[in-house]
């Protein structure tokens, strides 16, 4: 072996190394992986009409999911309204919004995997939640 | 010598008919039925039109066809609690506003298909909830049977009351030129489509 062959062996195992790592197949990142995608087409289709899909709201009418103070502080009653609508008025980074929210015929597997996406977007990293979480959470819905 | 002459000629007739033809561009078409009538001794074409209108705005103005007689405007139907379509067509419809809404001879109008929600007050709110001009963007109510009849004789939209199932209309924006005649109409819900009608307002702000 030449001496520029041995000096290059420490870069080819690091990389090796590096590479092995990157590949990160543990069952709990890939179950949060398979909610969040899910959850992203879900949101598609089922919330983006009004929040957006960058998930900034449209001006007044519907608020904003991006940065939104009630999300980070409300996420029980948030889970409750994703999953059930509502026609209260919330009150989201100090604006007041009135306009319903339907209750769309959601599965709570669903329910959790639009949840894994919307706390884990734009900033929020909430990371899984799982639909037992969910289940649980569901009960306590008024 | 005569060999080299045709391939230049050849040439030269290859390149002539490549010089840029300036296309003359169509006007946009006049959508709807239309009738020949006999005028004197030759004919006109009669186009169809939008019908009279009387309806309350948001700031509880009457809304005619006067209102728009001096320029063009964008015609749609929605309802303020309509969660599927109407937000995406809000959202297109701001879109278009915000791009080219300060058009003074461009005006639009949203008429509510479920007027006994949609009060003047809740209208009022909403618009100003979208932050745009009252005097630029009507929204308007009125009875019901009016405005349905008006939106499926005069837009050729399709609405529908289906009771329990809730409301159903059409997703189009409609283009209609001082003349009450509809010159476009387009998918709301499709950017594309939207972009198109963009382009296509320009082109009747020229006509006008």
């Amino acid at each position: 072996m030449k001496i520029s062959q041995l000096f290059k062996l420490p870069f080819i195992i690091i990389g090796v190394l590096i590479f092995i790592s990157s590949c990160d197949y543990s069952p709990e990142k890939v179950k949060f992986k398979r909610y969040r995608v899910a959850g992203e087409r879900l949101f598609e289709q089922h919330c983006a009409n009004c929040h957006q899909k960058n998930g900034e709201g449209l001006r007044g009418l519907y608020p904003p999911l991006a940065g939104s103070d009630y999300l980070k502080n409300e996420f029980e009653k948030s889970i409750c309204i994703i999953k059930n609508g509502t026609n209260d008025t919330l009150t989201v980074n100090g604006k007041v919004y009135n306009l319903p929210m339907p209750s769309i015929d959601l599965g709570n597997i669903e329910v959790a995997e639009i949840v894994t996406f919307v706390y884990n977007s734009w900033g929020n990293e909430k990371g899984l939640i799982d639909v037992k979480e969910i289940e649980s959470l569901l009960k306590s819905c008024e | 010598m005569i060999r080299s002459v045709i391939a230049l000629a050849l040439v030269t007739l290859f390149f002539y008919e490549c010089k840029p033809t300036i296309k003359k561009e169509l006007p946009l078409p006049k959508l709807g039925r239309f009738e020949i009538v006999k005028n004197g001794d030759g004919v006109d074409t009669v186009f169809h039109q939008i019908e009279d209108f009387k309806f309350v705005d948001q700031d509880s103005n009457w809304v005619t066809n006067e209102t728009f007689s001096k320029g063009i405007y964008i015609a749609d139907f929605f309802f303020t609690t309509c969660p599927d379509i109407c937000p995406k067509m809000k959202a297109q419809m701001l879109r278009v506003y915000d791009s080219i809404g300060s058009e003074p001879s461009l005006m639009f109008l949203s008429h509510t298909i479920d007027p006994k929600h949609d009060s003047v007050a809740v209208l009022k709110d909403f618009s100003e909830r979208l932050g745009v001009d009252g005097a630029k963007w009507k929204f308007v109510t009125g009875d019901k049977e009016v405005i349905y009849k008006l939106g499926q004789t005069s837009y050729m939209a399709s609405i529908a009351d289906q009771g329990a199932a809730g409301l159903t209309h059409s997703g189009r924006f409609f283009l209609i030129d001082k003349n009450r005649h509809i010159r476009g109409a387009y998918n709301g819900t499709d950017a594309e489509e939207v972009n198109v009608m963009i382009g296509d307002i320009k082109k009747l702000l020229n006509e006008n």
